[in-house]
């Protein structure tokens, strides 16, 4: 039976999601994006975001979180269509949620554990402001921020189970 | 040269914009691509149409691309026609049962217009 405790510092390295992230960026929207301050945030909770969720499920249980604004989420989503896009509608909110998708799958690709014993779920895209994130007794948590050009965003791969 | 007519199975529409601009991108033209959001909405499809190629999604609602592909192969819908799974799932065991349940090819999301041509060219014969 594959445990990942044994393995815990290889699964918490912030290096992992980082390679991820720039990995499908620079491939799928052409856009090199680098680490952010984590105090680096002009974004308030009252202002319109986008949060996308993909879940795991199996030797590790949680979610890979990705967090930005609206004019990012346009911004994202038009990069990756080729489209102009004035407001987050139906093609934005995809696009988010397929970037997430992919960040999701590549992380965990990288750790051969977790690519043959956790799956993804489809994802999930959430729209608002005045909101807040809430993950209850997480085993771990790693959060990012990165940016690129005026866009910021953050990551998140949380963690509430673990074999 | 003649048209190459591409099934495209993916829950998103953002990803089957993009899988179809990366066929053009590969050279495949010229190109008729017709979208399945599932793989029920794909083997409806298939019943009523002729392709040259599919390519799909794995992790999908309603049926995943594994089973898509079964059930294709078990209906003896569309025989012959070459099946590349485009997936975020990569490790090996994803790989062999994609394999296994009927599939040729291979592509990990993200993905680049040269991986799609390097695996999709040759099963068209381009």
């Amino acid at each position: 039976m594959v445990s990942l405790r044994d393995s815990l510092h290889v699964v918490t390295d912030a290096r992992n999601l980082d390679e991820s992230v720039y990995e499908v960026f620079e491939t799928m929207l052409g856009i090199s994006c680098c680490n952010q301050p984590d105090t680096d945030s002009c974004r308030t909770e009252k202002e319109e975001s986008v949060t996308a969720v993909v879940g795991f499920g199996g030797i590790l249980t949680g979610a890979c979180v990705l967090r930005c604004d609206a004019p990012g989420a346009r911004f994202m989503a038009e990069r990756m269509t080729g489209m102009e896009l004035t407001a987050v509608d139906e093609v934005v909110k995809d696009g988010v949620g397929e970037i997430c998708n992919m960040l999701a799958g590549t992380w965990k690709g990288r750790l051969p554990a977790l690519a043959a014993n956790c799956s993804l779920s489809v994802p999930a895209v959430i729209t608002g402001s005045d909101y807040k994130l809430h993950v209850q007794s997480p085993e771990f948590r790693i959060s990012r921020h990165y940016g690129f050009e005026n866009v910021r965003f953050e990551m998140m791969i949380v963690c509430d189970g673990l074999q | 040269m003649s048209e190459v007519r591409a099934l495209i199975v993916d829950d998103s529409s953002v990803m089957r914009k993009i899988v179809e601009r990366s066929l053009r991108q590969a050279g495949v033209e010229p190109l008729t691509v017709v979208e399945a959001g599932s793989g029920v909405e794909g083997l409806d499809v298939l019943r009523l149409r002729h392709v040259d190629i599919i390519l799909s999604d794995i992790n999908m609602p309603l049926m995943d691309g594994l089973e898509f592909v079964r059930q294709l192969r078990a209906q003896k819908l569309a025989e012959g026609v070459p099946v590349v799974m485009i997936t975020t799932e990569s490790s090996e065991e994803h790989v062999k049962q994609a394999i296994d349940a009927g599939a040729v090819g291979y592509i990990r999301k993200p993905f680049t217009a040269d991986q799609v041509k390097r695996r999709v060219l040759p099963l068209l014969s381009l």
